[in-house]
């Protein structure tokens, strides 16, 4: 388990900038189910994978080694929270293994923040901000495009676009995608996060029941001290 | 699956953004099947994924509240993560 995650971080960490992981997505999942949705479903090879069983208990095995590496870090100050969520986030796009485009663009940024200054220096790739008018000559182009090739008309209205901006904003490396691949991302990464909530829940809950029980025994010991004296 | 496809047609579209809308939660889609605009719907996604967001947070600060006692009580911590192995 670990060594696969340890493959697939390597090999998109070594692509550096460039998101594009070869030509062919391959979606080997676990489930012989989700082959059998194939890409007409409209539940989605996406639920069918988040939902399992599976992904959310090698995701909960993940975040644990995730959040022990934080503990080991920093160990008598409580872990920051942000420290939490950047592990839980990286260990649910190990979790992914890769395979989309937004878990791609965690793990790189969690390498970035590591070793931005030799990117920077290897060519300059990573730009935050595109040049104005690289983008300005973009969305003219995007816009004749648009309308010469028939594009489907509930694309060409404003809202809609808009809306689609703010989308592209909020799932991870996903800025510039067009809709079809944006849409494809953001059903993945919905059903990623629901299951990001839900085992972080579970892993809460359960350690707040054990300090409960930890501190009915150690209340049950002094009692019992108590009552032998 | 993701190959370029050349021109994208109507029906690709219509049947992302139902894929879309079956995983939205239940509660919002249930009062009418019909009201679903695409852009309705795409402002439905980005509120859901905020609010994911935000419970990510959330259980990350109560997370690292319970992270520090659980130093305190170290045959816990065993206890606990022999359990969840």
């Amino acid at each position: 388990m670990i060594s696969i995650g340890a493959g697939s971080s390597s090999s998109s960490s070594s692509s550096s900038a460039g998101v594009r992981m070869g030509g062919a997505k391959r979606r080997g999942k676990p489930g012989g189910a989700a082959a059998a949705a194939g890409s007409a479903a409209a539940a989605g090879p996406a639920q069918t994978k988040w939902r399992s069983g599976t992904q959310e208990r090698i995701y909960g095995r993940r975040l644990l080694d995730a959040l022990r590496a934080t503990r080991s870090g920093a160990p008598h100050p409580q872990p920051r929270p942000r420290a939490v969520k950047d592990a839980a986030d990286s260990a649910l796009a190990l979790t992914a293994r890769g395979q989309s485009r937004w878990s791609r663009a965690i793990l790189l940024a969690g390498a970035a923040t590591c070793r931005r200054r030799v990117l920077v220096k290897a060519g300059g790739k990573i730009r935050r901000h595109p040049r104005p008018q690289a983008r300005a000559a973009a969305a003219a182009a995007k816009a004749a495009a648009a309308a010469s090739a028939g594009e489907p008309p509930v694309l060409r209205e404003r809202k809609v676009k808009d809306r689609l901006r703010v989308l592209g904003r909020l799932v991870p490396g996903c800025r510039k995608l067009q809709a079809p691949d944006l849409l494809e991302e953001t059903a993945d990464y919905v059903a990623a996060l629901e299951m990001q909530v839900k085992a972080m829940r579970a892993l809460a809950d359960a350690l707040a029941a054990a300090q409960l029980s930890s501190n009915r025994q150690q209340a049950a010991g002094d009692d019992e001290a108590d009552m032998e004296r | 699956m993701s190959s370029r496809r050349g021109r994208i047609t109507d029906e690709e579209i219509n049947e992302l953004i139902s894929k879309l809308q079956a995983l939205l939660p239940e509660s919002s889609r249930r009062r009418a099947a019909s009201r679903s605009s695409a852009s309705k719907l795409l402002k439905e996604t980005c509120g859901y994924i905020k609010s994911l967001h935000q419970e990510v947070d959330d259980l990350s600060d109560r997370l690292s509240e319970l992270m520090s006692t659980l130093d305190d009580n170290s045959p816990q911590a065993e206890i606990i993560r022999s359990l969840l192995r």
